[in-house]
This record gives C-alpha cells, sequence and structure tokens, in this order.
C-alpha cells in the first residue's frame, strides 16, 4: 500500500482540524439537545464522525481515516473542549472503526454506500467507548436501544451521506485531482 | 485558542508537555477504573484546585469557561439518572423511573465527565501547542512529517476565519437570502463549506509542496525548540499521587453516599 506523503498528511490535518472546530462548536449544541437523557439528540452525535469518512473519501488512501479522525480530535482538544481528554481516546476509536470498514473493501470502492457504512462503523466505535465511559449497558434496556439507534442512524445520515455529498461537491471544484493517488483508469488515458 | 489569552506562566507551564500528555492519558485510563462515587467527587477536587489556582490564567476567563461545565454534568448524569436500571424506587413517572442506583451511577458518570473535562482544560491551558509538538517528535519518537503538518495547519485556521468573514460579507452584498428548514443545511453547505474547504486543500498543498522544495524530509534534523524532563514533572506526579491517594482514603472513611460501587 501507498505511504502518505507529506501532502497527504498536511491535506488531511488541515481538514481534519476544520472539523476539529466544529466539533468543538458541537458539544454545547448537542448538550442542548439532549437536555433529559432520551437520546433522540443522538442523532446529531454522529457529526462527531464526519471527519474520518470526509478524509478518506478525499484522498482515498489507507490510514487517512484515523489520521482524520485522531487529528479532529485533538484539534476539538486543543481548542479546550468540555469533554477533556475523553475527546482524543474516541476519536481514536472511532476512527479505527472507519478505517477498518474501508480496509475491508481493500480501500477500492468509494461509494456512498460504502461512506454510510463508514459513518455507522464510527459510531460503533463509539458505542464501544460509552460502554466502558457512561455504563451504558446498565440502561434500561428500551433506553439503550433508543441510545444505539440514534448513534447509529447519525453515523449513517451525518457522517455517511452527507460526507458522501460534502466530498461530491467538492470533486466538483477540481481540488481532489490534486490530492488522490492516479488511477488505472489514468494511465490508461495516457496510452491512447 | 489559548495564544491569543493574556496569561503568566506558572509551573504547570513547565512540564514536559509530551510527558504531561501521556501521563493524562493514563489518569484517563484509571479514572475509568474507579466505581466509587465517593472516590471520585473527592477526585474532582485534584484538577479542579489546579484550574482555579494554578494556571496563570485570569479569574474571570477561567469561570466562564467552567460554565459549561455544569451543563455538561448534568447532561452527563441525567440519561442514567433517569433511565438506568436499580431495583430500590425512590421516583417514578411516566417513563422516567429513578433508583437509588441508578442516581448513584449517574451521578458517578457526572464526576467522571467532570474530572476528564477538568483534566483537559488543565491541559489546554497550561500547554503551548508548538511545544508540544517538539516534544512529541523529540521524546515519543512521533515522525515530524505529522507533527510539522500538524504546527503547519494550525497557523492555516486563522487565515480560514478571515476568508469566512470575506465569503459572509461577499454573499451579505449579494443579497443572498437564508433558506428555511433542511434546505438551510444544503445551502450553508455550498455557500460555505464547499469553498472553505477547498480552498484550504488548494492551500494546504502548496504548503507541502514548498516545504518539499525547501528540503523537508524525514533525515536527521535539527530543532529551534529544545524540550526537555525537569524536575517540575516529579512535582507534578507526586502531586497527583497524593491527591488520588488522600481522595481514596477519605473516600474511604468517610463517605457520603451509602453506595461504594455504582456498577450492579
Amino acid at each position: 500500500m501507498k505511504r502518505l506523503k507529506l501532502s497527504d498528511i498536511l491535506i488531511t490535518i488541515v481538514v481534519a482540524l476544520v472539523f476539529g472546530i466544529i466539533y468543538k462548536i458541537w458539544g454545547p449544541v448537542y448538550n442542548i439537545f439532549k437536555p433529559f437523557g432520551l437520546h433522540i439528540g443522538d442523532v446529531i452525535y454522529g457529526m462527531w464522525f464526519i471527519a474520518g469518512t470526509v478524509a478518506v473519501l478525499l484522498l482515498r488512501k489507507p490510514g487517512v481515516a484515523l489520521l482524520a479522525e485522531t487529528a479532529a480530535a485533538s484539534g476539538e482538544f486543543l481548542v479546550g473542549s468540555e469533554y477533556g481528554l475523553s475527546v482524543l481516546l474516541y476519536g481514536i476509536v472511532q476512527g479505527l472503526g472507519t478505517e477498518l470498514l474501508f480496509a475491508l473493501f481493500g480501500y477500492k470502492r468509494y461509494t456512498a454506500f460504502v461512506a454510510a457504512l463508514g459513518g455507522i462503523a464510527a459510531a460503533v466505535g463509539s458505542l464501544v467507548m460509552d460502554v466502558a465511559y457512561g455504563y451504558v449497558m446498565d440502561l434500561a434496556l428500551w433506553n439503550l436501544l433508543l441510545l444505539v439507534g440514534a448513534r447509529l442512524l447519525g453515523g449513517f445520515l451525518i457522517a455517511g451521506i452527507l460526507a458522501y455529498y460534502l466530498v461530491e461537491a467538492l470533486e466538483k471544484t477540481g481540488v481532489t485531482s490534486l490530492v488522490r493517488p492516479a488511477s488505472d483508469k489514468d494511465y490508461k488515458a495516457l496510452d491512447q | 485558542m489559548q495564544w491569543t489569552l493574556q496569561y503568566e506562566e506558572t509551573w504547570l507551564h513547565r512540564l514536559n508537555p509530551a510527558f504531561k500528555l501521556i501521563f493524562f492519558l493514563s489518569l484517563f485510563l484509571i479514572l475509568l477504573f474507579v466505581h466509587n462515587p465517593n472516590v471520585i467527587s473527592n477526585l474532582t477536587l485534584v484538577p479542579l484546585l489546579l484550574v482555579l489556582f494554578a494556571t496563570g490564567h485570569r479569574r474571570k476567563v477561567i469561570v466562564l469557561l467552567l460554565i459549561p461545565f455544569l451543563i455538561l454534568f448534568f447532561s452527563s448524569a441525567s440519561s442514567m439518572m433517569f433511565f438506568g436500571q436499580g431495583t430500590t424506587t425512590w421516583w417514578k413517572w411516566g417513563i422516567i423511573h429513578i433508583t437509588e442506583e441508578s442516581f448513584f451511577r449517574g451521578l458517578h458518570i457526572g464526576f467522571r465527565a467532570l474530572n476528564f473535562a477538568l483534566l483537559g482544560l488543565l491541559f489546554a491551558l497550561t500547554t503551548r501547542p508548538v511545544f508540544l509538538f517538539y516534544s512529541l517528535i523529540q521524546q515519543l519518537k512521533v515522525p515530524p512529517r505529522f507533527a510539522y503538518s500538524f504546527m503547519a495547519a494550525v497557523r492555516i485556521l486563522p487565515v480560514m476565519v478571515e476568508e469566512f468573514q470575506q465569503l459572509r460579507a461577499a454573499l451579505l452584498i449579494r443579497g443572498v437570502k437564508k433558506k428555511k428548514g433542511l434546505q438551510r443545511v444544503t445551502q450553508s453547505i455550498m455557500l460555505y463549506a464547499v469553498p472553505l474547504l477547498s480552498q484550504s486543500i488548494r492551500r494546504a498543498h502548496r504548503i507541502a509542496v514548498a516545504m518539499e522544495a525547501k528540503q523537508f524530509n524525514n533525515k536527521e534534523r535539527t530543532y529551534y525548540y529544545k524540550q526537555t524532563y525537569s524536575k517540575v514533572d516529579i512535582y507534578f506526579v507526586l502531586y497527583i499521587m497524593a491527591g488520588f491517594g488522600l481522595a481514596y482514603w477519605v473516600g474511604h472513611t468517610f463517605p457520603y453516599f451509602g453506595i461504594t460501587d455504582v456498577r450492579n
């Protein structure tokens, strides 16, 4: 597999830091949305996974999703997130979720479907952290299911579908030609 | 971003940044294994005292930063309090079911969130990002291309803020109307997110090319800042150890709550 070049890393981190700022702003938004523990607000939790999918859809290289999500979390942390250190570990685990899913497809498929699965995989990562951190297994069953459902739906909608369309819009600006590795199709075009 | 705030340097600023990061992360892991609400409520005082008195920032700033923590405490604790499992019912109303067990578990999660938040704030208020990245390279052997990318990216952020304001002004002059509802989301993505992101991707690419043209590579390099360990690191570890020890002792000898383990 291709090693990440300096430009890949730099672009990933710049994009990730932008999302890091959004992650920070998202904290108070989320806290307002979930005042009485009903977890409906967890649908918007998906925003916290978006850096990973956006970056990997943009650059289409291994390691990018994990790097982006970790960098976004560090950015959120350095700006002074009210979740403190926990965001760093959550970020790493969520990024791993997305990364593993794209690895499962051999880093070859970058469709809306795979992106949506990537968002869901990040949501699963965050739930794994919640089991250790928030004792979520001790919630009443219906409440736990509501949490899991809302979280996965959020990952699907925001980190999956929204991320996919954001990258598609970015493709139209032509920036992706700067960042993506040349594909076989490009080489064939040269032969003609 | 703390480099825009005025503050006096204290001993906490002189801690080795990479060491501080690793030490704080291990505290995080230790806190995950504290299940006694008496202990964790005492533990909250350990970082709180430092945040209040030792960061060198102005009192006003500290208080302002602490306000969201109250909301955080409540929002972390609430779902477990209202909907957690337990046998000793205190209050039941509709779907809300507060039991003794779930109440204390919720309280525990709230205190845990507070602990993480305070440690995080302490770190953010007393660490200069540039020193952190140098320290990550020098003490933890992080490859320089990751650390320098980070530092470059941090410098791009203010440019993006400027660009955002410019965009907003341009759209205002052209009389672009805000749409309502879900269309508002797609509109702001097309008008703000896409141009801001694409411009910063181009900028990041240019910077990377420029850095490589100036021979930025993986070979041996020298550093402008040298990060080392010092006695302050030991003092800090001693303070935390004493604090944790005291919190444990007080929590076990003079418990405030009847429950000593919030797990079932």
